[in-house]
């Protein structure tokens, strides 16, 4: 399985990379992108079969992103990573088509059971 | 705006300790330190901001020590001991830091809103003078001290 990672912060790039592992899916194939517009770009270059990405980023965010995705076709796997858990960022990325929406902080418990629901 | 729009004191903490777990794990917790209301931070050397505007506004500002600063930045990256962070990789946890604390304080207030993309600086936090401070956390990590405030717009005419 590929699994993009689109976040602005390297650090925060390598704390998913490092929970994905300690969730028991570190087998999987990693890509990394700096903003939505390049994970945008990535997920025709590089056809992930799901995208895990933060929220609040420059350039594009991370709902434009999927919004961007679902409107020209993509039907990938899409699942947030964020800072921002309230009930209304999560009706608006499920309305927008992603899977699920992790909170930061996280645990990997919380990975485990989210990217259980999308493979 | 009134003051009792602020989150407490005890939700600011329990925000910040969760996110310190998260982060660097549960060896060395957050320790409180005692600082006299109306003092400046007297360590900071990085410091950053998120604000959040719609249904509720306020400003969400961290202040770190030095060493503080680079051994958070060890210990997300995983670096090992005797490998130094670079300053933009200090920047990055420093903002990251602030993104995660500042997200968690919009969940807990009126929303909706929009958090911003934080600013990180190395230095001491300035501070817009139509602002009060509604909730201030003093702590220290190994040793060192860290500061996490809450502003709000100042009501009425100045």
């Amino acid at each position: 399985m590929k699994i993009l990672i689109a976040d602005d912060s390297r650090v925060m790039r390598q704390i998913v990379i490092r929970t994905l592992r300690q969730a028991g899916h570190g087998g999987h194939d990693i890509v990394e992108a700096e903003n939505g517009r390049q994970a945008l770009e990535m997920v025709r270059t590089e056809s992930p079969d799901l995208v895990l990405s933060d929220w609040n980023m420059p350039e594009m965010n991370g709902i434009d992103c999927l919004s961007a995705l679902r409107a020209s076709g993509s039907t990938v796997a899409f699942g947030f990573v964020t800072s921002e858990g309230s009930e209304e960022m999560r009706e608006r990325a499920t309305s927008a088509g992603a899977a699920f929406l992790i909170a930061k902080p996280f645990t990997p418990e919380a990975f485990d059971d989210a990217l259980r629901s999308v493979i | 705006m009134t003051a009792v729009d602020a989150p407490a004191v005890e939700d600011l903490l329990a925000v910040t300790e969760d996110v310190w777990l998260a982060l660097v794990g549960d060896d060395d917790p957050l320790l409180p330190r005692a600082v006299p209301p109306g003092s400046p931070f007297d360590a900071a050397a990085w410091s950053s901001v998120t604000t959040i505007s719609g249904g509720w506004q306020g400003a969400v500002t961290v202040e770190l020590d030095e060493a503080l600063a680079r051994r958070l930045t060890t210990q997300m990256l995983d670096l090992p001991a005797d490998e130094a962070p670079s300053d933009s990789d200090v920047a990055d946890a420093v903002g990251e830091l602030v993104n995660m604390v500042g997200g968690n304080v919009k969940s807990l207030m009126p929303g909706p809103s929009v958090l911003s993309l934080p600013a990180v600086a190395a230095g001491r936090a300035a501070f817009a003078s139509d602002t009060a401070l509604a909730c201030r956390l003093d702590l220290v990590w190994r040793d060192a001290p860290l500061r996490i405030s809450v502003h709000i717009p100042q009501e009425g005419p100045r």
